[in-house]
């Protein structure tokens, strides 16, 4: 820019100022091309302001104001209409709301519609959040860029530059600037006018005579150029991707994080004999704690060999790592919290065939008797058996082993602890819907 | 142009008659509106239940105009504002009278207090019935009418407190102009900020969200407070209006300051829309029971058409011409917009309030019961609007403009206020 590469005989002829222009435009400066047009400083906004107003009065319509920070009333003053950037914005953020709703309507309503849980494809409340985000984000590019562009900017390469004291504008400077094109235009007439306005300082500004510098600098061009060729560069690979075949492998931008030194489960490894990369377990062996010889807490089982489903429970839970550390080791006690842990479990295993009363009647009965068909489940609370007369271990052995043909184990599933709360809560259940005489005498 | 400017020496800024006259009009549209609607409220033959809920809905929106204008006070000086600085002491005055509004809330609260059951359903016996109410019973601790109406001195404790200390310390600085004071309010106006959050926020939860006891919401608050705010904004550049046509403040206030308060409407109408969207868009996406009971019967049947109502009325249609700049320059069309704000403001406050209004009978293990509001089909949920909701909502906009007449005394604007020339130098950009 004209400050950084000051002309190259400005040691010989000074440049104008206040103290000895002349107003003589075809005048001294040094490096004197084309008049641009007359730049004048003033002390204040309000001063730039009222001169604004005067240089409007005469009649000039191609001249700026220039000033550190927006001034209040200096659009009026300029005779400068309302910007159309706030229709614009309208404009953008109407777009964004009509493509949000299309967007939405195309993906999921018409090109790919899921079914999720029988919901519909397209509802409108559960658009409106993408909607919303769109239509601020156009407003707010085309508010930006609207900006921008209304201003005519950047102008890195703006004759005015080429004023030493112009460079103030962005610090303390407030400034007019009167184009030489203007139609009133006059050397004099309109250095006087300035001047009446209150200039401190008026001096005339020219054009750079190298033509080059009158639009825009080779290197900026150069840079937009060179950026928007770069930036095409991903969508040239992808666009060449999707028209060729490749027999190369992926390209790999992480190799260390895509190849890393380990097996992954379930993959072909030819390193073991037997071919796979996973090692199961070597026969004969337990990892320490999990070897569950308690038979009584594990099966149900008397402690001694062929023993006998056991009528109460576990005397303790074993000091097993596969035990959450509140229960390990501790005495087994038949509780609130527990028959509430027994509950829980219940209403999400049991109940859907067993019911939430213990019936047999819960949902999978229901809806296949509803289809014709017939799905027995057990009646847990039956008076007459057999379940309220199981051992609690046997009950606790169908709940780990299933009862075929219809239910299967939930060993699997249930942990160990779990199952004996679900028979002390079932045992509950039977005592609620059965109770004796002396039970209810016991509820006054 | 310049920076700062001085007060007109034109300028009437002393209130003179100007509160008295709204003090008088208030007083005989409050006395003679409340003697219509006991009239219609006893034609009712209910036990003044609709009544009850008419002044709810009356008093939720006279309480909330007060309340958008001491928000607006305590931003004013959080932000070191200058445009307001010219309309802080009418915004001061509506806020003051929370002291009034407070006191006229007493026709429906000292009800609660004594044992009236017909508007909050957590006061009737049938509400502690655990078969009937199983998921109501740990609330009826906080919604009980003892606590309920402690709550609510409090609340109005609270409001008159702030708005009281934000004016009297406005007027010492018009006899003294110790600059010193403006610092002080900016440094109080943070505390006062989060008080007055907590407190709009749990207000409006006793007084308008407890009618549906059983619901559950939290952004109710920022919802009520975004529309309380849409309400006082309107209400302020109506009055800032009545006073000008009274020869008061006529070259204080300009259009850049009328253009200012409608943005203000503009803003809070967008907000109150986001909120209300959020807590509509959660509970019907999230679909669970006891939260989209409420939208059920704001959704289908006969409310469904006042939630339009209120959509394109409170939202779409001042969204849509609020937006332009000369919608809120030009002095008529932002009276327009005003007016059509605060009438939908109070459809907002209705539309939150009267659907709880019908409950039903139900029989329960052979006993017949009371069930809350929202337990019956939608078909026979109505609207059921009466005249009685307009002379109860009037009757409470006269006791609204006796509260802020009586602060309308002295100086109209803080004259010794040291950010008063840039206020009066205003200009939009």
């Amino acid at each position: 820019m004209a400050t950084e590469t000051p002309p190259p005989d400005k040691a010989t002829e000074p440049r104008p100022d206040s103290e000895n222009q002349t107003g003589d435009a075809s005048g001294k400066h040094g490096t004197a091309g084309e008049l641009y047009g007359y730049l004048a400083e003033y002390d204040t906004p309000g001063e730039l302001v009222e001169a604004a107003r005067k240089v409007k009065d005469a009649g000039f319509t191609e001249f700026d104001a220039y000033s550190p920070f927006p001034v209040h009333g200096i659009d009026p003053a300029m005779g400068i209409k309302r910007t159309i950037l706030p229709l614009l914005i309208f404009g953008g953020g109407f777009v964004g709301a009509t493509s949000g709703i299309l967007l939405q309507w195309y993906c999921n309503a018409y090109s790919w519609g899921w079914n999720i849980s029988g919901k519909p494809t397209w509802s409108i409340p559960a658009n409106i959040p993408i909607a919303y985000e769109l239509t601020i984000l156009l407003a707010v590019l085309t508010s930006f860029f609207g900006m921008w562009g209304l201003n005519k900017l950047p102008q890195v390469w703006h004759p005015l530059f080429r004023s030493d004291r112009f460079l103030r504008v962005t610090d303390d400077g407030f400034f007019i600037g009167i184009e030489a094109k203007d139609k009133r235009f006059d050397v004099d007439k309109t250095k006087a006018l300035l001047g009446d306005a209150g200039a401190i300082d008026i001096e005339p500004v020219y054009y750079d005579p190298d033509p080059a510098k009158k639009a825009m600098p080779k290197w900026i061009m150069a840079f937009i150029v060179a950026s928007t060729a770069f930036a095409l560069i991903p969508f040239a690979i992808a666009a060449k991707a999707r028209n060729s075949h490749s027999a190369e492998p992926h390209v790999h931008i992480f190799p260390d994080m895509d190849f890393q030194p380990k097996f992954k489960s379930d993959t072909a490894n030819d390193l073991f004999a037997d071919g796979r990369s996973n090692r199961g377990e070597i026969p004969g062996t337990v990892a320490r704690g999990w070897l569950e010889e308690d038979t009584t807490f594990y099966l149900g089982l008397t402690a001694e060999t062929g023993g006998q489903w056991i009528d109460g429970f576990p005397a303790s839970y074993p000091d097993s790592p596969s035990l959450t550390p509140d229960l390990r080791g501790k005495p087994f006690v038949v509780d609130a919290k527990l028959l509430k842990r027994g509950q829980n479990r219940f209403n999400i295993y049991c109940t859907p065939c067993h019911g939430y009363d213990g019936r047999g009647q819960g949902m999978v009965p229901t809806r296949v008797k509803e289809q014709g068909g017939v799905w027995l489940a057990r009646n847990l609370v039956d008076k007459a058996g057999p379940v309220v007369f199981l051992p609690n271990g046997q009950l606790f052995n169908t709940i780990t082993n299933g009862f075929p043909p219809t239910m299967m184990g939930y060993g699997a599933q249930i942990p160990a602890a779990d199952r004996w709360a679900i028979v002390a809560y079932v045992r509950a259940l039977e005592r609620s819907q059965i109770a004796s005489n002396e039970d209810q005498a016991g509820q006054r | 142009m310049s920076l700062t400017r001085t007060v007109h020496p034109d300028d009437k800024f002393k209130a003179g008659k100007l509160g008295s006259t709204m003090v008088k009009a208030g007083l005989g549209l409050a006395v003679i509106m409340m003697v219509v609607s006991l009239v219609l409220g006893s034609m009712h033959n209910d036990g003044f239940k609709r009544f009850l809920y008419a002044y709810v809905v009356g008093w939720s929106f006279i309480v909330s105009i007060s309340i958008g204008m001491l928000w607006l006070v305590l931003l004013h000086h959080l932000t070191r504002s200058r445009w307001s600085t010219v309309v802080r002491r009418i915004a001061e005055a509506i806020a003051g009278a929370f002291t009034v509004v407070f006191i006229g809330g007493l026709g429906f609260a000292l009800p609660v207090l004594f044992g009236n059951k017909s508007l909050y359903y957590w006061a009737t016996d049938d509400a502690h019935n655990a078969a009937l109410n199983p998921t109501l019973a740990h609330k009826l601790g906080w919604l009980s009418p003892g606590a309920w109406f402690v709550r609510y001195c409090i609340y109005g404790a609270i409001y008159i407190g702030i708005s009281w200390y934000f004016a009297k310390k406005s007027r010492e600085q018009d006899e003294s102009g110790d600059p010193k004071i403006s610092d002080t309010l900016r440094r109080v106006s943070g505390p006062a900020m989060i008080l007055f959050a907590l407190t709009t926020c749990l207000m409006s939860m006793d007084v308008l969200m407890s009618l549906a006891p059983k619901w559950y919401s939290t952004i109710y608050g920022v919802d009520f407070w975004g529309s309380a705010c849409v309400g006082g904004f309107a209400t302020l550049g109506l009055i800032v209006l009545w006073v000008q046509r009274n020869g008061r403040l006529t070259h204080s206030i300009t259009e850049e300051h009328y253009h200012d308060i409608g943005k203000w409407m503009f803003t809070f109408t967008f907000f109150w829309a986001y909120t209300a969207f959020s807590q509509f868009m959660l509970q019907w996406y999230g679909n669970m029971p006891e939260e989209t009971v409420w939208y059920k019967y704001r959704m289908f049947g006969d409310w469904q058409w006042v939630s339009i109502a209120i959509l394109v009325g409170y939202w779409a249609f001042p969204f849509i011409f609020l937006m332009s700049r000369w919608t809120k320059r030009i002095v008529p069309s932002l009276v327009f917009f005003s007016v059509w704000q605060l009438v939908f403001h109070w459809l907002d406050m209705y539309w939150n309030a009267m659907p709880s209004y019908d409950w039903t009978k139900a029989t329960h293990g052979g006993a017949t019961l009371v069930e809350g509001p929202l337990m019956n089909q939608i078909a026979l949920h109505h609207v059921g609007f009466t005249p009685l909701d307009i002379t109860v909502w009037l009757a409470l906009v006269g006791v609204l403009l006796v509260g802020i007449g009586r602060n309308l005394t002295g100086n109209l604007i803080p004259i010794k206020d040291p950010t008063l020339g840039l206020s009066l130098a205003h200009e939009q950009l």
